[in-house]
């Protein structure tokens, strides 16, 4: 019981990262309907701006999450304005074409200025623990990230509701004419849901940097998994993608614990595909239209 | 004379060509540069007929191509079977692997299907990491010694320099570019291009399309596997992330999005294009060229950099053609050279 208690608390903790993923993609995808391919190098481009801020200024990478936000938020920003806007109109293949060209040429310039070896960002507390008792103990970066995480996410949902431009990008989502007829600056929008996509994603991978391995080809792993949690919650939906990224998290680490290491991907993955063919409007989506 | 007839005249020229070349070149870099450029054109030309006639972008294609490299390679270092031999069972297993993500990805359409594809092909990788008793897991299948090919007791080839395979490879490119001519001028090519128009007027007008998209699928596949075994062979090495792995469905998409979708010839310029380009990336030809112009200093910090670091950049350069291409010009560089073309013979008319 022990076990299955650890498997399932650890697998919560990493699951709050993981929806800050889903909702970054989740938020892109319902402003703009674009399946951001280059997710996983963004949070790849956030992982070495905390090592950058970690080795050469020597901030704690939760504490760099401060600068990473902003500067990734002006990185999607960009993104957004300089590429994405081109092809809002074109077939949904080709905005993916885009966003896979644009995720190869982030994760091949990483490469060229820090090679592909692999960093790590060793803290005082990369592997500490902390007991809670019924022999069940906690990664305390991954307790602390979970609280980082949660801190960020209940802040974007008042966001979305209450201010008057998270109104104005909501609205965007649900009918890109009818807010732009209502006054809505909706190029405007997309430019901030970019950007704050991109600012979650590299959120997210300044919270698991100090527990994972950082290197240039790491984001694939994770537009995977971002695809896998979005689709679960329902493409748009963020408390789908919430409830999604947990999901993921908890299904990773117990079938790590009961079935082995090695194939917990691949039940991800059949779960996946189970989702697709039977729910693919996910849990919290509308059915598609 | 006419114009198909000047067509045919050129054609038959190229081909000559292309024979005598393992004939007149000695140098093995030189053909292993056309090798590359076959297998190029073989995965393109596979990727197109899927992606390009029928509309279907599938990025897990590495699927296709992982399982022809397997069961090839698997076949020949477990049960000594010999590749010519083994590559059949390569593709009826492909065959099935094929029908089996049909049955499933078909169901969905555009942005969901590519991920079901890509899912599916992931699926498969972690099985050739994990199913260790099978594939050898991460560490792969190295098969250095090929059976020489005997035609009874005449021995035609013991594959000991490039020039069979240059052969194999030839055969490998006409044979997809074929296939892809016979699609394209019957009546299976206008239903494929009916269903990547528009899926519902397809249907409506009577066109079964689970029947027609898994036929083009299973085309595809058959033509990857093929190629993925002749990767096998001639590099007698495959593991999980150079045959199975996402950057591979990627790059095979890439040769025919950057030539051009759904024409006969966009594959094979796309692969004109990318090969010797990355290949002078990998092989230091750039910062070689960039050290002689006087640009960099070779002995400088910028010098050592490039030439150690230059090399295993080349899939940047895929990033920034597919940006350019999407952005600038939507149909490929064939769609685009077309597009130069079409004003002047309005000039002339």
């Amino acid at each position: 019981m022990a076990v299955f208690m650890q498997s399932l608390l650890s697998g919560i903790l990493i699951g709050g990262v993981y929806a800050l993923i889903g909702i970054g993609l989740t938020l892109i995808f319902g402003v703009m309907r674009v399946i951001n391919f280059a997710h996983g190098d963004i949070l790849m481009v956030g992982m070495y701006l905390t090592y950058i801020a970690f080795t050469w200024l020597g901030i704690d990478p939760f504490v760099s999450v401060l600068v990473t936000f902003p500067l990734m938020f002006l990185f999607g920003g960009f993104l957004q304005k300089v590429f994405i806007n081109r092809v809002l109109k074109a077939v949904a293949q080709n905005q993916i074409l885009l966003t896979i060209g644009l995720g190869l040429i982030m994760s091949n310039t990483v490469m060229l200025i820090f090679t592909s070896d692999y960093k790590l960002i060793s803290t005082s507390y990369s592997s500490s623990t902390l007991k809670v008792g019924g022999g069940v103990s906690l990664s305390t970066p991954l307790l602390v990230s979970f609280l980082i995480t949660a801190t960020i996410t209940a802040a974007l949902y008042w966001f979305l509701l209450k201010t008057d431009t998270g109104q104005a990008i909501r609205a965007t989502a649900q009918d890109r004419e009818a807010a732009t007829l209502m006054g809505i600056n909706v190029k405007r929008m997309s430019i901030i849901a970019f950007g704050l996509g991109s600012a979650l994603a590299g959120t997210a991978g300044a919270l698991i940097a100090p527990t994972y391995y950082i290197f240039p080809q790491v984001g694939s792993v994770f537009t995977l998994k971002a695809f896998v949690i979005t689709v679960l919650g329902g493409m748009g939906s963020v408390v789908g993608a919430m409830l999604g990224g947990i999901l993921i998290g908890v299904t990773e680490s117990l079938s790590a614990v009961y079935i082995s290491s090695g194939w917990k991907d691949v039940v991800v993955f059949v779960l996946f595909l189970l989702v697709l063919l039977f729910k693919p409007s996910g849990l919290m989506g509308k059915s598609r239209t | 004379m006419s114009n198909t007839m000047l067509k045919a005249a050129a054609g038959f020229i190229l081909l000559a060509l292309l024979l005598a070349i393992p004939k007149q070149v000695e140098s093995p870099y030189a053909l292993h540069m056309m090798i590359l450029l076959f297998l190029s054109i073989s995965m393109g030309q596979s990727w197109n007929i899927l992606g390009g006639f029928a509309g279907q972008y599938s990025v897990g294609h590495a699927a296709y191509f992982g399982v022809g490299a397997y069961a090839t390679m698997m076949l020949m270092q477990a049960r000594q079977v010999p590749p010519w031999i083994g590559v059949w069972a390569g593709m009826v297993l492909v065959v099935a692997v094929a029908l089996a993500i049909g049955s499933i990805c078909f169901r969905l359409r555009g942005p969901y299907f590519v991920l079901a594809s890509i899912a599916v092909a992931e699926i498969l990788r972690l099985s050739a990491i994990n199913l260790t008793a099978l594939t050898n897991g991460a560490e792969g299948i190295l098969v250095t010694e090929l059976p020489a090919f005997k035609l009874g007791e005449r021995v035609l080839t013991d594959f000991s320099t490039k020039v069979p395979f240059y052969y194999i490879g030839l055969s490998l490119a006409l044979l997809t570019i074929g296939v892809t001519y016979g699609v394209q001028h019957s009546k299976l090519g206008y239903f494929f291009q009916a269903i990547r128009e528009d899926q519902d007027a397809a249907h409506s007008l009577g066109i079964s399309i689970s029947l027609y998209k898994n036929i083009a699928l299973v085309i595809s596949a058959v033509l990857t596997s093929l190629a993925g075994a002749y990767y096998g062979i001639y590099v007698g090495f495959v593991d999980p992330p150079t045959v199975l792995g996402l950057d591979l469905s990627v790059q095979i998409m890439l040769i025919c999005i950057i030539g051009g979708m759904g024409t006969l010839w966009g594959p094979v310029l796309g692969a004109l294009v990318l090969v010797p380009m990355s290949e002078a990336l990998r092989s230091n030809l750039v910062t070689d060229l960039l050290v002689k112009v006087g640009l960099v200093n070779a002995d400088s910090k910028v010098g050592v950099f490039l030439k150690e670091n230059l090399a295993h950049a080349h899939v940047l350069l895929y990033g920034i053609l597919v940006v350019l291409v999407i952005l600038f010009m939507p149909d490929g560089l064939m769609g685009f050279v077309k597009k130069l073309a079409r004003p002047r013979k309005q000039e002339v008319a």
